[in-house]
C-alpha cells in the first residue's frame, strides 16, 4: 500500500502537534474551573484571559468580543437565533446566502418556524454573491444578512468588505462564517465592518470540539444555551480549558503562518488545477477561478459518479470529498452545486481537493498517477459518457 | 452506517464489476431504468436463448452500490430462464453481497429494475432505440392539436430574465441561460450564445433533437447542454429570474435548475 495522501481538509484537519504539546498541561497539573475563588480557579482564568486574547488578535478583534462555544455549528446558532431573537421586534426578516453550510441552511429553516421570514440569494454561476443582488433583497423587514466568507465546498470567496461597507448603519446587522476561510485568508475585523463572525478551532488545526463567535462591541444577543452565565451570560457551562487554550494556541500559529502558506497551498491547487484540466478530457473546475480558496480545488467530470471517484481514490489510498447525493446523508446533491446552476448529474459527477498543514507537493503528483485512469475506467461503463 | 462501509464483497463487485459492456443481436433486448437526477441510471443488455439468458451486459451511471449490485445481478440471473430471474429480489441480490447499507437499499433496486424491463421489452419485442427522425417528425404532427403548455412565472420576468427575441447575444453574455427548443432558430440562437457564455441550456420535449442533421450534429458537439424530454415548468425568483422548474417527461418528476436568463423565442 502507497502512503496515505489525504486532500479532504476541509472535513477535518489534523491537531497541530505544537497545538497539543500547548494543551496537555491543562489536562493535568494546570486544570482548574475560571469561576473558582482559589490559586487553582485564577491561573485558570488567567490562560482563559490570554486565550481569549490571542483569538481575538487572530482576527483583529478586542478580547471581550470573543465568546468561545462548542463549535462552529453552535456559533451560527448563537448568531442566528441569538440575534434574531433579540430583534424580533424591529423586524421579522432574514437574508441567507444560498451557498452557506447546511447548519445554516437548517437555521434559516428554523427560524421560519419560529415566525420570521427567510430570504435566500442564489450566487452567481462562480458561486459568488453579487452584493447589489443581496441589496435587492433587504426590506424595511430585515434584521439580519449571513454570507459566508468562503465556500467550505467550491472555494468561492465572497467580496465580503463590499457587502460589509454596503450594510453598515442600515441597521442589518451581518453575520459572516468564517470558517473555510480562517487561517487562509487574512481576517481583521478591525477593518471590516463585521457584526458576528464565526470560528472554529479544528479548522486552523486546533481541538475539535471548539468554536468562537465575533461579536462586535454593542451588537445584543438573546443566549441560546441558558445556565451559569459564563462567556458574557451567552454561553453558558463551564470553559473547556485545554481546548481553549489549544485554540488559542493554533491562531498564533496561524496568524504566524498564513502568508506564507497559503502561498504555499496556492502552488499545490495551481498546479493540480492544471494538470487535471489539460489531461482528463471534458473535466471542469467548480467555483471561481481566481477568487478562491487557495488549498480548494474543485472538479467535475462529465459521465460519471462521485462516490464511484471516491472509493476508486480510496483504492488507491487517496482520501477526497464529492458534492454527490450518494455519499450524504439525505441522497441530495450538494445544494451549494445545485445553487450554481449545475444540473444533478453534472453535481454528482464532482470531487473535492482541499490541501492543508501537512499536504506535500508529491500529494499532486499521486493524484495524477491515478485520477485520469479511473476517470477512464468509470467513462467506460456509463451509458451516459460520449465522447464528442 | 455510512455510505462507505461496503461489505469486501461489494467493494470487489464495485472494484471488478462482472459483464460490463453492451451486447448487440436480434436476440439480444435492452432495459434501461434511472433517472440522472437522483444520481443513477442503468442499462441492462440480455442475450436470450432457449427462453433462457445466455449472456447479459450492463452500463451504469451510479454510486458504488449501483455498480456493484449490478454485477451481482448479472452474475446471479446467467444461466436462468426469464421467469426465475424474474423472481430475483432486491434482497437476494442484496444478501449474495453480504448486505447493503441500508441508505443504499434503494440502489440495489435499480439492476433488478433494469433487469425486469429488459425481459419485458424481450417478451413484448420492443427495441430500446432513439427514436428515428420520421417518428419525431411524426411526434409533431400526428397527435392533433398540442397541448398549449402553462409556464407559471413566465409573464412576471419581462425585461427581467425572461427573454421573446434577442437581437443582440452580447446582453446575454456571462450568463447562465436557459432556452426553449423552438425548432431551427432557437437552435441557432443556442450556438450563437456558446461565444458569449460557457453555459448554454437547451430544453427539447423531444427524445432527440428534432433538427436538422448538420445543425443537429452542430449542437451535439458544441458547448450546449441538451436536456432531452424535458418541458418547462415554472420561471422562479424574487424580483428576477433566478431559478426554472423543469419536468421531466420520462420521469414525470420536476426539478429545479438555477440560470440567469430564459429565452422563449416567440412564434
Amino acid at each position: 500500500m502507497d502512503r496515505e495522501v489525504y486532500l479532504d481538509y476541509q472535513s477535518a484537519k489534523p491537531v497541530d502537534p505544537r497545538v497539543v504539546e500547548a494543551m496537555l498541561p491543562y489536562f493535568t497539573e494546570r486544570f482548574g474551573n475560571p469561576a473558582s475563588l482559589h490559586a487553582v480557579g485564577d491561573r485558570a482564568t488567567a490562560a482563559l484571559d490570554e486565550s481569549r486574547a490571542a483569538v481575538a488578535a487572530f482576527v483583529g478583534a478586542q478580547p471581550d468580543e470573543i465568546i468561545f462555544t462548542a463549535g462552529a455549528t453552535e456559533s451560527n446558532n448563537l448568531a442566528l437565533i441569538g440575534y434574531a431573537t433579540r430583534a424580533k421586534r424591529e423586524g421579522a426578516h432574514v437574508v441567507i446566502s444560498e451557498v452557506e453550510h447546511i447548519s445554516l441552511h437548517n437555521i434559516g429553516k428554523y427560524l421560519e418556524k419560529s415566525g420570521f421570514r427567510v430570504t435566500k440569494v442564489p450566487p452567481d454561476r462562480y458561486g459568488r454573491i453579487d452584493p447589489d443582488k443581496l441589496r435587492s433583497r433587504i426590506t424595511e423587514d430585515t434584521v439580519l444578512v449571513s454570507v459566508g466568507w468562503a465556500s467550505n465546498e467550491i472555494g468561492t470567496i465572497q467580496p465580503i468588505p463590499r457587502i460589509a461597507e454596503m450594510l453598515k448603519g442600515t441597521g442589518v446587522a451581518l453575520h459572516v462564517d468564517a470558517v473555510a476561510a480562517e487561517g487562509l485568508l487574512p481576517i481583521d475585523m478591525s477593518a471590516v465592518p463585521v457584526d458576528l463572525l464565526t470560528l472554529s478551532s479544528n479548522d486552523i488545526y486546533g481541538p475539535p470540539g471548539l468554536g468562537a463567535l465575533y461579536v462586535r462591541k454593542g451588537v445584543r444577543l438573546a443566549a441560546v444555551t441558558i445556565g451559569g452565565g459564563q462567556e458574557n451570560g451567552l454561553r453558558s457551562g463551564t470553559e473547556n480549558l485545554p481546548a481553549i487554550v489549544g485554540m488559542a494556541a493554533a491562531a498564533r500559529v496561524a496568524a504566524d503562518e498564513l502568508p506564507r502558506e497559503s502561498v504555499r497551498l496556492a502552488g499545490m491547487r495551481d498546479r493540480l488545477i492544471a494538470a487535471v484540466l489539460s489531461t482528463i478530457p471534458d473535466s471542469h473546475l467548480n467555483g471561481h477561478p481566481t477568487e478562491r480558496l487557495p488549498n480548494n480545488a474543485h472538479f467535475r467530470f462529465d459521465g460519471i459518479e462521485g462516490e464511484s471517484l471516491l472509493l476508486s481514490m480510496r483504492d488507491k489510498g487517496i482520501a477526497v470529498s464529492t458534492g454527490s447525493a450518494c455519499s450524504s446523508k439525505t441522497l441530495e446533491p450538494s445544494h451549494t452545486l445545485i445553487s450554481c446552476g449545475l444540473l444533478h448529474q453534472e453535481a454528482h459527477g464532482s470531487l473535492e481537493f482541499t490541501f492543508g498543514r501537512f499536504s506535500r507537493d508529491t500529494d499532486v503528483d499521486r493524484v495524477m498517477e491515478v485520477l485520469p485512469e479511473i476517470v477512464a475506467r468509470l467513462r467506460r461503463m456509463s451509458p451516459l459518457y460520449e465522447t464528442r | 452506517m455510512k455510505s462507505t462501509q461496503y461489505s469486501e464483497k461489494t467493494l470487489d463487485h464495485f472494484r471488478n464489476p462482472r459483464n460490463v459492456g453492451t451486447l448487440e443481436g436480434d436476440d439480444v433486448a435492452v432495459g434501461r431504468v434511472g433517472n440522472p437526477v437522483c444520481g443513477d441510471i442503468m442499462e441492462m443488455y440480455i442475450r436470450v436463448r432457449d427462453d433462457r439468458i445466455a449472456d447479459i451486459a450492463f452500463q451504469t451511471f451510479g454510486c458504488g452500490s449501483a455498480v456493484a449490485t449490478s454485477s451481482m445481478t448479472t452474475e446471479l440471473v446467467k444461466g436462468m430462464t426469464l421467469d426465475e430471474a424474474l423472481a430475483v429480489t432486491r434482497r437476494d441480490v442484496a444478501d449474495a453481497l453480504d448486505g447493503l447499507p441500508p441508505i443504499k437499499m434503494h440502489c440495489s433496486n435499480l439492476a433488478a429494475d433494469a433487469l425486469h424491463d429488459a425481459i419485458k421489452n424481450y417478451r413484448t419485442g420492443r427495441k430500446l432505440e432513439p427514436m428515428s427522425a420520421e417518428e419525431i417528425a411524426g411526434a409533431g404532427t400526428g397527435c392533433g392539436t398540442p397541448a398549449v403548455a402553462v409556464v407559471e412565472g413566465i409573464g412576471d420576468y419581462p425585461g427581467r430574465g425572461v427573454y421573446t427575441a434577442v437581437a443582440d447575444t452580447s446582453q446575454l453574455a456571462d450568463k447562465r441561460v436557459l432556452i426553449v427548443d423552438k425548432g431551427v432558430a432557437s437552435a441557432r440562437l443556442a450556438l450563437a450564445l456558446t461565444e458569449v457564455t460557457p453555459r448554454v441550456i437547451f430544453l427539447t420535449e423531444l427524445d432527440a433533437l428534432g433538427l436538422p442533421d448538420e445543425l443537429a450534429t452542430q449542437v451535439k458537439r458544441s458547448d450546449v447542454k441538451v436536456l432531452f424530454q424535458s418541458r418547462l415548468a415554472a420561471v422562479r425568483g424574487e424580483g428576477e429570474v433566478e431559478k426554472v422548474l423543469i419536468h421531466d417527461l420520462d420521469e414525470d418528476n420536476d426539478y429545479e435548475l438555477f440560470v440567469d436568463a430564459v429565452v422563449l423565442l416567440g412564434p
